[in-house]
């Protein structure tokens, strides 16, 4: 397994390199090249073109620029922002990052194990009014033109029913919707109102990335701790019937332990705020793949239904949810762990979509931005972000898979 | 060793009536119309015996075995008769009484039994979830293993393989781990499907022989399925000839093997090379089974039939005894050749 790993970060590796190179040759094969579009200014006089040329390193052979840039990005310089000059792109990036991360893990999440358990209910009752409604939803979900289809969600919920706020990452000021979020924050919290219903603009308020770097770090854990605790049980106890109550102990400890750590918290509001604020991005995004691992879910269970093992399990006298759960929809798994890498270049050209139409503060957004300031750096900088993203995304599903299917696990 | 794990059998006395299968008729429902694929079986079985059924591919005996089992996909029913176990009528049971029957009181070697392994759980733990589901007494997870342990040294498998996965046996362990497994809850009748069909004849071999020393030690009833005649007739007490969902005949496998009186046994036979018999011609069983679908009128082997008269054209012939419970459905039975004749 460790070995299967190593060989896996070690390709990922390699892949990176090349596509950080392909980058470079592209963006260098662009007509405004880099030297022209800063360097060609002609508001600069000629001696500092040459003297930023120099610095700058362009006039070296193409692969010695390539080397460079390559080295440079091994030990995370990126450069500095053209837009936001000074600004480093490795720190617009980074404190970006967490917000996508959040938005897509959580998504992703939601809904693999939704869309799974939708998709084996769906498959083991065939020809029933439910399987009819649900592929009717899913197949809507899965064909529909995905802007469209956000700004519907943004409008309904947002506009119509009035129940979460318009786009954006915080509400800079409570007093705006004191209809809202005042009540809400005390109804939920044990703020009088005082110092959270001023806001984010107030000086009492905390840094929004601060409160949103704790709350992420703490979702982090709080999964971690949640799939650890079953990981460890299902190992180190043999018997099912404790099994079963470690397990469900371990989910409420975990949810409990989440629960009460935000109650207690003096950021709790603000937590809840940005909270507040992903929801209807989250919810889309969630729909959208949702109804796709649905679809892919009832069809890989219709067919690891037709399995001999199926009929042994049946000849075994095995109950018939055991059969569902444990032998048909086990193995249902595994083509749909593969779908989810290749659901990936849906997923991060959605990203840019909903970053961008609810005004998400992420890389996909951070990336649209650059990209319209012509910010030669920031956009490269994103781009290799990405692509991390993805080479990571497939390893995190290759490892999945791996360890969901023994016969992958010991090849190595 | 402890209690648990001694592995006995739970059948009756030999020799007392175990299963009796009293006119089952079972159709599959398809769009073309319904497929006659068991009509009218009528047999019985005693504890401790071993009984073969055989004909060629399509007859119904795969049929016949997941009827006794009503392990039917959607499309199948049992229309008639009765499956007595121990006198309970099983086709009677509700589907939860019916799943508990299985495993503990019948369980089943599948044709291409190599398949009938789900890949993602080991071998171990898949026998462990039989005896969970079917062992009277709540084990421990050692006492499960010690069991699962001396079950796999019973059909020759290295207890070592309990932890492994099923692909990383070969077929031939697959095999046996299939039969270490229909062994697990002590059932009163094993049903093997083709047991060995997939195996080279050396393994094939082997694992018959090892199944036939269990059964001699266990004392369980064995339903041998095959379409080769000369494999299971060393290991059967008795055999029954299937051909196009009826059985046609049945008998001491002795009487069969050696002068089997319908004609479809005896063409079925002579086209049946031996090594160990007598030598036979060759004289090939022409013409293909019937569409069940719609199966001919009369016997349902007439079309095939060199003895065919116009009265099997249209008239059934039922099972007869012939003497020494050998019972045949043929109105020429006697005209039948004794097989040492082929040689000649
Ligand atoms: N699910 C089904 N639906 C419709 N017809 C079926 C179904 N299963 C089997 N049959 C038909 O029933 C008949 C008997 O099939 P069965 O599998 O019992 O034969 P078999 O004797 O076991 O053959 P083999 O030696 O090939 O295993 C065949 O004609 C087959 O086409
Ligand atoms: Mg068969």
């Amino acid at each position: 397994m460790w070995k299967f790993i190593a060989k896996r970060v070690g390709q990922m590796i390699v892949l990176f390199y090349i596509f950080l190179a392909l980058l470079f040759v592209l963006l260098d094969l662009q007509p405004g090249d880099i030297s022209q579009q800063f360097v060609g200014n002609p508001d600069i006089p000629p001696e500092a073109k040459q003297l930023m040329i120099d610095q700058l390193g362009l006039d070296e052979p193409k692969h010695i620029q390539l080397f460079n840039h390559l080295k440079n990005y091994s030990t995370f310089n990126m450069g500095a922002s053209w837009s936001q000059y000074p600004r480093d792109v490795s720190d617009i990036l980074f404190s970006a990052l967490p917000r996508t991360i959040y938005l897509f893990l959580t998504a992703t999440i939601l809904a693999y194990i939704l869309g799974f358990w939708t998709g084996k209910i769906v498959a083991w009752k065939r020809n029933t009014a439910t399987e009819k409604a649900v592929m009717g939803t899913s197949i809507f979900l899965w064909t529909v033109f995905y802007p469209w289809f956000a700004i519907l969600m943004l409008w309904f919920f947002a506009a119509y029913l009035d129940w979460f706020p318009v786009g954006k990452f915080v509400t800079l000021n409570f007093e705006s919707r004191p209809d809202l979020v005042n009540s809400i924050s005390d109804v939920l919290f044990r703020t009088s109102g005082s110092e959270a219903a001023s806001g984010w603009t107030s000086s009492a308020a905390p840094g929004a990335n601060d409160v949103f770097m704790l709350l992420f770090t703490s979702l982090i854990v709080g999964t971690i701790a949640f799939f650890g605790i079953r990981w460890i049980v299902k190992r180190q106890v043999k018997d099912p019937t404790t099994q079963a109550r470690l397990f469900t102990g371990g989910t409420v400890l975990v949810f409990g332990g989440f629960v009460l750590y935000w109650i207690t918290n003096e950021y709790g509001p603000w937590a809840f705020d940005i909270f507040w604020h992903s929801v209807i991005p989250v919810m889309t995004l969630t729909l959208v793949s949702y109804a796709g691992t649905t679809l892919l879910t009832r069809t890989s269970m219709i067919e690891t239904l037709k399995e001999d093992y199926i009929l042994t399990a049946r000849a075994k006298g095995v109950p018939d949810v055991t059969i569902r759960d444990r032998h048909s929809a086990r193995n249902a798994m595994l083509p749909v762990t593969t779908s989810l890498v290749l659901a990936l270049a849906t997923v991060i050209g959605g990203g840019i979509i909903t970053e961008q139409i609810f005004s998400w503060p992420g890389i996909g957004q951070t990336y649209l931005a650059a990209l319209s300031s012509e910010d030669i750096p920031l956009t490269m900088g994103a781009l290799a972000l990405i692509g991390i993203l993805a080479l990571i995304a497939h390893l995190v599903a290759d490892i999945l898979y791996a360890y969901l299917d023994p016969r992958i696990r010991v090849q190595g | 060793m402890t209690q648990v794990v001694e592995i006995e059998s739970r059948g009756g006395r030999a020799g007392t009536t175990l299963l009796e299968v009293d006119h089952v008729v079972m159709n599959y429902t398809t769009k073309e119309g319904d497929v006659s694929a068991v009509e009218d079986v009528t047999f019985d079985l005693k504890n401790g015996e071993s009984l073969g059924l055989v004909g060629e591919s399509g007859c119904g005996k795969t049929s016949m075995a997941l009827s006794l089992l009503r392990l039917l996909p959607d499309n199948g029913e049992i229309r008639q008769g009765r499956i007595l176990l121990d006198g309970e009528d099983l086709v009677e049971l509700s589907e939860e009484a019916m799943r508990q029957r299985r495993w503990r009181d019948v369980s089943m070697v599948f044709q291409g039994a190599m398949n009938s392994w789900n890949p993602v759980y080991t071998v171990g733990d898949q026998i462990r979830e039989a005896l969970r589901l079917h062992w009277p007494t709540t084990l421990t997870y050692t006492e499960e293993t010690e069991r699962i342990a001396a079950l796999f040294e019973m059909v020759g498998l290295n207890s070592a393989m309990i932890e492994r996965y099923p692909h990383e046996f070969s077929g031939g362990m697959r095999q046996r781990a299939v039969i270490a497994m229909a062994l697990s809850c002590n059932p009163k009748l094993i049903i093997a499907d083709e047991p060995t069909t997939a195996l080279d004849v050396i393994v094939q071999d082997q694992i018959l022989k090892e199944l036939k020393e269990v059964q001699a030690e266990l004392g369980m009833s064995i339903i041998y399925i095959s379409h080769d005649i000369a494999v299971i007739a060393e290991v059967t007490d008795r055999i029954g000839v299937m051909y196009a969902g009826k059985l046609v005949e049945l008998g001491d496998t002795l009487e069969v093997f050696h002068r089997p009186r319908h004609p479809y046994a005896y063409l079925l036979l002579g086209s049946t090379p031996s090594i160990t018999g007598p030598r036979r011609k060759l004289s090939p069983l022409e013409g293909e089974p019937p569409n069940l679908l719609d199966p001919p009128k009369g016997c349902r082997f007439h079309p095939r039939c060199p003895f065919a008269s116009d009265r099997c054209k249209s008239e059934e012939p039922p099972m007869t005894d012939i003497g020494g419970g050998h019972e045949v459905a043929c109105f020429h039975w006697e005209e039948v050749p004794e097989i040492r004749e082929l040689s000649k």
